[in-house]
């Protein structure tokens, strides 16, 4: 077998995740009225994705990831509301939002990891279980960024777009956006898991001293998973956040809420597989959907104790599950 | 004057720095004895607050007498939380027992906010204050402070002279060893988890003291991680290292409150709760082990 | 070739009141098989432990090449050529077999970059060698605990090591295996890879394969010579009281 052909191979996995996000664009393109759902489906695929590249690799948790998304939807506000002066500037204040809210995540990333990172699993928890409330009361307590009040750019994106084209993009686009943030997260993972830091992070997550018996620098690898899964989780907050809701309020961007969502999605689906952000949101948002509409207000009353039953009993999850089940047919081969 | 300001600051801060300490002692403990941290801790603080409010509104109860009921009610739901859930994470990696605990503590939150709704709540209890002269100091807030110093006490005399304690020293120490000295490690554990979960909502019910109106399900959040903080100080591992890390702690936050209002231009109040996290990731940078060299 | 591959001074170290390794030196050469002996507690896996970088002395010195590793972190140890086997095996979880090995391919001494198509090649290869080729994918803490110890071997030695630690990579065997690891490990000396082994007796098996012998008792070294003369050392004899060598 050549060379390239394996290493093609060896991608064959993805096929599955970016046709999931394929058929999920479909459907809600076809069916304007489904496009809500598919939207928030979208939302908690690549929430579940991003956070798995660091709780699923490393098997640490983050009790502050929100704050990243939080810092991201900063990103985006900023940059509109402070280019929609400047003329012609079309496309570029979202690119410049997008690219300015990962540097801001990747900048906090960098902050926390430095301390935190050097601490083992349960005081790394402990650290971050701060990050998300101490950063939020910063920020409103040194008023950065208007502090409590928030920022409005409804009217800078009016002013760069014309009404239509703004609309179209809180409606469509920032979604559209959303669902490729999960494809280029799940591409990510994948690129992760065939690579030499897929292998040091799976060392790493198993026996961390043994691992660096082994010669892997753990601290460098914790840092890489670290920084990708805070910038896509700033990307995350830039579109989903900033550009479809056209505002930042603090006690929004900052809620634990969507930690513990984060959290039940990558557990349930799987922590450490591909697929398991994906069959963990889809399964998490459709649940969440259909009881918003029949137990409304119980949702997370059956999600704490759904995730202490995965806990002890399938920390696996259910691609977990269905690796053991069918990893060695020739179907396994997709299920990653 | 700032300086009277600040020395009515300091007895305020210390008062309220033991109950601090007696509510994380618990998570000290369970740490110490089962490396777990518990991340559910502040819904545990919830629970107790709840427990006073209840006591106090429904049956006229007020918080001191309420406060062994809700040692009991702790120690019950520590050995259930126990023996359902946590016993079969004894030898799971790390993230097991943290998501563990942080499920509990997610499912106490929503229990009880489907139960009495997630409306603030308060409870209005006086029998008069003390006049310090530099500061007024509710007789109340006293009655906590002895409540604290006295639990601190009691669970000193059990660990150190009760034969249950010699078994829960001896397998922090060496569990192996103990199990094959005939200590039964599994119900050292049990016994330290309740007890901790014990002290953690009686600590609550101390705590109402201090915030009479503040009471919701989703309260908790902050007090994990103050509790964090103090326990780090402490040393995570040790009881009585959280109770002198709590002091600090309680002088810190007050002091710094009124520091911090003489600022210009910023929120003392969403300030000072940032300080918290400041604090936390401060320590951990320079002395993770925490200030003190108890055993 | 004057400098020995690996040079213990004086190592020295203190848990609290008890002194686990006490002012231990020793050398070896390429190539050279060196047994470490002593009971339980005598301070061997401490010293393991100091070698590879898991705990730092207190007193004393590690040279390895000539190069002061005294201090070095943990993981910039491997590359240098030092491999280890843990007494009770750490296999890497979920990760299969295959994986775990081309783990230490990895991050291993690579003197050329490895890719890690190459290292699950080379994983293979040492898979086979240690005769677990028909447990290649599957997950590695489905192995018995003799499968595991095996794999920990070919783990440590797809790191291409110059010295190798095995602890303790006897215990459990029965005499076939045994005779079977003994054999692996007189090609892979011949191979030109160091290797420490620690065990709890002078047992046959090892007697075979060592040159030289370091017996252990309470942290101290007893006696630093070749195998004949430790097995008829009084002082050894004392401490193994009732164990008859072989």
């Amino acid at each position: 077998m050549s060379p390239s052909r394996t290493r093609l191979e060896r991608y064959y996995a993805l096929l599955p995740v970016l046709g999931a996000y394929l058929v999920l664009f479909l459907i809600g393109n076809g069916q304007p009225d489904m496009w809500q759902l598919v939207a928030m489906l979208a939302f908690y695929c690549a929430l579940g994705q991003a956070f798995n590249l660091f709780l699923g690799m490393t098997g640490y948790v983050d009790f502050g990831y929100v704050a990243f998304a939080g810092v991201g939807t900063y990103g985006m506000a900023i940059s509109i509301s402070h280019l929609s002066a400047v003329e012609g500037i079309g496309g570029w204040a979202i690119a410049i939002g997008l690219l300015l809210g990962a540097t801001m995540a990747t900048l906090l990333s960098l902050a926390v990891g430095a301390v935190a990172l050097r601490l083992r699993g349960a005081y790394f928890a402990i650290a971050t279980i701060g990050v998300n409330e101490g950063f939020r009361y910063f920020v409103e307590g040194a008023r950065i960024w208007n502090g409590s009040d928030g920022i409005i750019f409804s009217r800078d994106l009016r002013l760069i777009f014309g009404r239509e084209t703004a609309t179209a993009l809180s409606t469509f686009w920032a979604d559209v956006l959303v669902l490729l943030i999960a494809a280029l997260a799940g591409v990510v993972t994948l690129l992760f898991m065939r690579n030499k830091i897929g292998y040091a992070l799976t060392a790493l997550r198993a026996d961390e001293d043994a691992a660096k018996v082994m010669g892997i620098n753990v601290t460098k690898y914790k840092i890489m998973a670290f920084i990708t899964s805070a910038v896509f989780a700033g990307l995350l907050g830039a579109t989903a956040w900033a550009l479809k809701l056209t505002y930042v309020y603090p006690p929004d961007v900052f809620e634990i809420h969507y930690t513990v969502e984060a959290i039940v999605i990558v557990m349930l689906g799987g922590a450490g597989t591909l697929l398991g952000p994906l069959v963990g949101g889809l399964v998490y948002g459709l649940s969440k959907y259909w009881l918003a509409v029949t137990l409304p207000g119980f949702q997370l009353l059956i999600f704490a104790p759904l995730l202490l039953v995965i806990v002890v009993l399938f920390p696996e999850g259910l691609v977990g599950v269905l690796k053991k089940k069918i990893g060695n047919r020739p179907l396994g081969k997709f299920i990653v | 004057m700032l300086g009277e300001q600040l020395l009515g600051n300091l007895i305020q801060g210390l008062v309220l720095g033991c109950v601090y300490g007696a509510a994380t002692m618990g998570l000290s403990l369970i740490f110490g004895v089962l490396r777990v941290v518990n991340v559910g801790h502040g819904a545990f603080i919830m629970v107790g607050a709840f427990t006073a409010l209840l006591l106090f509104n429904v049956f006229g109860i007020n918080p001191i007498l309420a406060a062994p009921v809700a040692l009991l009610i702790g120690l019950g739901l520590g050995f259930a939380v126990y023996y359902l859930v946590m016993q079969r994470l004894v030898q799971a990696p790390e993230l097991a027992s943290l998501l563990a605990t942080f499920g509990v503590g997610l499912l106490l939150e929503e229990t009880v906010k489907q139960v009495f709704g997630s409306e603030f709540r308060g409870y209005y209890w006086s029998v008069g204050q003390l006049d310090l002269g530099v500061t007024v100091l509710p007789m109340t807030k006293l009655y906590a402070c002895a409540g604290s110093v006295l639990v601190a006490v009691l669970l000193y005399i059990w660990h150190r002279k009760t034969r249950a304690g010699r078994a829960l020293r001896s397998v922090v120490e060496d569990a192996e060893g103990a199990r094959v000295c005939g200590v039964n490690v599994n119900w050292v554990y049990a016994m330290s988890f309740a007890i901790g979960i014990g002290l953690t909502v009686l600590g609550g019910v101390l705590l109402t003291m201090f915030i009479p109106v503040g009471i919701n399900p989703y309260m908790g959040g902050v007090y994990t991680l103050k509790a964090f903080v103090i326990a780090v100080l402490g040393g995570l591992a040790s009881p009585y290292g959280a109770f002198f890390g709590g002091l600090i702690f309680g002088i810190i936050e007050n002091g710094s409150y009124t520091l911090l209002a003489t600022i210009e231009g910023v929120e003392p109040f969403a300030l000072a709760r940032a300080l918290s996290f400041i604090m936390l990731l401060v320590i951990l940078l320079i002395r993770p082990t925490g200030l003190f060299k108890t055993k | 070739m004057d400098e020995p591959l690996l040079r213990a001074e004086s190592l020295t170290k203190r848990f609290g009141g008890l002194v686990a390794v006490k002012d231990v030196s020793f050398t070896i050469a390429e190539g050279e098989f060196f047994a470490v002996v002593g009971p339980n507690g005598a301070g061997k896996t401490t010293l393991f432990n100091l070698i590879n970088g898991v705990l730092l002395p207190d007193e004393g010195r590690i040279f390895f090449n000539g190069k002061d590793i005294t201090r070095l972190p943990v993981y910039r140890r491997a590359p240098l050529g030092i491999g280890r086997t843990f007494q009770i095996p750490r296999p890497f979880g979920v990760a299969s077999v295959r994986e775990n090995v081309a783990i230490g391919a990895l991050f291993g001494r690579a003197a050329e970059k490895v890719s890690v198509v190459e290292a699950l090649a080379i994983a293979d290869e040492y898979i086979d060698r240690v005769g677990l080729q028909a447990h290649g994918d599957k997950p590695s803490i489905a192995l018995t605990p003799v499968e595991r110890k095996l794999m920990e071997i070919a783990r440590a030695l797809a790191m291409k090591p110059r010295l190798l630690l095995l602890d303790e990579a006897m215990a459990g065997m029965n005499p076939k295996d045994i005779d079977e690891l003994v054999n692996f490990l007189k090609r892979i000396k011949d191979e030109g890879v160091a290797i420490i082994a620690l065990v709890e007796h002078i047992m046959r098996a090892v007697a075979g394969l060592a040159e030289r012998v370091m017996v252990m008792h309470q942290g101290s070294v007893l006696t630093d010579t070749t195998t004949e003369a430790a097995l008829t050392h009084p002082k050894v004899i004392e401490v193994y009281l009732g164990k008859a060598p072989g």
